[in-house]
């Protein structure tokens, strides 16, 4: 393992890589600063823009931003308790609490270096994790793969939200993903005789409508001036008090996000709330938290950081995306012409090791552009956002051309938008409809491939032992929410009948 | 319950039925292997299936509906933007792609987004001007250019 991660580094510090993997988390940082932009929509956008570039420069660019997005979101939440994205809701309010106390400046440091710590455990945890994993997916066969990424869509609904939304979300994704050729026949499906329709719906309209313009879209509706707290470099510094109170929350928050991260569906918002309660339980103080607490902002910014690393261990390991940022980036593997899945640490493992050791430079040079440099980026904050939407929107679309050449491609980015901000505003979850759309093709294959080798006889579901394991899990995924729903309903009850109503 | 909750439970009724429609003239079976009607049979069961579970709670209250629909002055901006982009879409293969971005920058920014004339010209310049820098210049996509040429 040692030595691949060797070649990997060597990969990573080649020149251009190192210039990608510096413009992805640069990138990455800025969008993560812009409210209402999230990793997705940063990855949505740009992703046509990786398509000049060698399949490994592209994907250590992709993961940049993804996880510059993290460091970036602190920002916006510290500074005008506006988080960039669901996952700095924690940061912004003891975050922003400690900034109108004088303490930006160190609400960003702990967040800064909290982020490193954990993201450099994380991505040791990626590297050390990963190839097991994948040894034991090569065990897999059609029908286990079938359950992995059926479990994978049902665990977005079983956790947080609303399980039926974000069921309907991925079942329009899964459907959406039926127009074009069926895959094992070639018969034309549901294209309408319209040659458009025949070659499918791509990916990249669909993802920079839905998150991209409808991220755009919703954020126009209300257009607030918000001045920024300022902060200085010499606020940067920490107390002796502040380490000692957060060296081990940091730990913890990293560890409550890894683990979180790897759970398909769970991602970086529900990693940062948990890791948020759980300090609180251990924390000297915990009164102070909601009005301040830097061990709070600490655990939350490790786990979110952590979790966006931890959600790679299933994606490179088995191909099953664990988020919608997880899953942008194996779309453009497909779309770079790579095939994932666990043979990937093999057949591609210079990329996979390359994208590992990317992962530590790219969180070193945010560690460097977080720390002296957040004063900074903490001026861009001072554009107004009216400046930004419209160029989003038009880049967007040329983004979107540019993957196909095609310009119905910008008319179905703009169907997606539209789609997009009518899920934001009924509020139906839009990254299982994206990891739906991703895990499609797979889904199909292997249910129709494991059928086709029980000739049509579905207990080849139950006599697999891991398949077997993976369907109590999917029955569980399915029976979860029920219960919860249920025990829900029973507490509302009781708590009326307690209070006389 | 109001009647607009009932959208998003329509919607995927709506795909269902267009799926279960769309694929009518293909085989759900070849022999023994599940043929090319197979799976979008079964999706559409599913999003059925989801789609009415998702009205029956609503109904009941189980499901908690929180719509954030915009005021007046924020649906209308979205409303233009959204125009915008048509017209944006709609003009690329005469005007060109860059030319009608510019366009859709200056118009959103001085019209939609009521913002001072001088910098909206300069925000739009700058915009236009990374595009072709770019796009054009650096990823050499063939952009759409003006009247067809």
């Amino acid at each position: 393992m040692l030595d691949q991660l060797f070649i990997g580094f060597a990969t990573a510090l080649e020149p251009n890589n190192l210039l990608f993997i510096f413009l992805g988390v640069l990138i990455g940082q800025i969008v993560g600063a812009l409210p209402g932009l999230g990793p997705s929509a940063g990855m949505a956008l740009l992703l046509p823009l990786t398509f000049g570039l060698e399949p490994v420069t592209a994907v250590m660019m992709l993961a940049g931003i993804m996880y510059g997005a993290q460091y970036g979101g602190t920002l916006t939440s510290v500074l005008i308790a506006v988080p960039g994205e669901a996952s700095g809701v924690m940061t912004a309010v003891d975050g922003n609490a400690m900034a109108r106390k004088g303490r930006a400046g160190a609400a960003l440091s702990i967040s800064a270096i909290g982020s490193f710590i954990a993201g450099i455990g994380s991505v040791m945890a990626v590297a050390l994790l990963a190839p097991p994993l994948a040894s034991f997916g090569l065990k897999f066969n059609a029908p286990e793969y079938f359950l992995l990424a059926l479990l994978g869509i049902l665990a977005i609904g079983s956790l947080g939200g609303s399980p039926l939304k974000s069921l309907g979300a991925a079942l329009i994704g899964l459907m959406i993903a039926l127009i074009g050729v069926d895959p094992l026949t070639g018969t034309p499906r549901l294209s309408f005789d319209q040659p458009t329709l025949m070659k499918g719906i791509d990916f990249i309209p669909v993802v920079i409508g839905v998150f991209g313009i409808a991220e755009v879209l919703a954020s126009l509706e209300r257009i607030e001036s918000v001045q920024p707290i300022r902060t200085r470099l010499r606020d940067m510094w920490l107390t002796k008090a502040d380490w000692m109170k957060c060296r081990f929350s940091i730990v913890r928050g990293g560890a409550i996000g890894l683990f979180v991260g790897i759970m398909p569906g769970a991602g970086a918002s529900i990693a940062s709330l948990l890791a948020y309660l759980t300090e609180r339980k251990f924390s000297s103080t915990p009164e102070d938290f909601g009005k301040g607490a830097i061990d709070g902002v600490a655990a939350a910014e490790a786990a979110n950081n952590a979790a966006s690393h931890g959600a790679a261990i299933p994606m490179l390991s088995l191909g099953i995306p664990g988020s919608a940022s997880t899953a942008i980036l194996l779309a453009a593997l497909i779309l770079h012409g790579i095939r994932p899945g666990p043979q990937l640490m093999m057949q591609e493992s210079v990329l996979v090791w390359g994208l590992i050791a990317s992962m530590f430079v790219g969180n070193l040079f945010l560690l460097i552009l977080n720390l002296p440099l957040a004063p900074v980026f903490a001026a861009l904050l001072r554009i107004p956002y009216v400046y930004l939407a419209p160029a989003i929107l038009g880049v967007s679309l040329v983004g979107a051309y540019a993957a196909t050449l095609d310009i119905t491609t910008v008319w179905m980015s703009l169907f997606f938008g539209v789609l997009g901000y009518l899920m934001i505003k009924f509020d139906v979850p839009r990254p299982p409809l994206v990891l739906a759309l991703v895990l499609a093709s797979l889904m199909e294959m292997s249910l129709r491939q494991a059928l086709l080798l029980s000739f049509g006889s579905p207990m080849i579901f139950v006599e697999r032992p891991i398949s077997l394991i993976l369907l109590t899990a999917v029955i569980a995924a399915l029976l979860l929410p029920v219960f919860a729903a249920v025990r829900r309903r029973r507490d509302a009850l009781r708590a009326g009948v307690g209070t006389g109503r | 319950m109001r009647l607009v909750e009932c959208v998003p439970a329509a919607f995927m009724l709506v795909l269902a039925g267009g799926i279960a429609i769309g694929t009518s003239g293909l085989n759900l079976w070849d022999g023994p292997t599940p043929g090319a009607r197979f799976f979008p049979i079964i999706l559409a069961i599913a999003a059925t299936a989801v789609a009415l579970a998702l009205l029956f709670a609503q109904w009941r209250g189980f499901e908690k509906v929180e719509l954030d629909f915009p005021t007046r002055l924020g649906a209308a901006r979205v409303g233009a933007t959204i125009l915008a982009l048509i017209a944006l879409a709609a003009g690329i293969p005469l005007v060109g792609f860059v030319p009608m971005v510019a366009a859709f920058v200056a118009l959103m920014l001085i019209v939609v987004l009521r913002q001072r004339i001088a910098i909206s010209l300069m925000a739009t310049a700058i915009v236009a001007g990374f595009i072709h820098f770019v796009f054009v210049r650096w990823l050499s996509v063939p952009l759409p250019m003006p009247f067809g040429i």
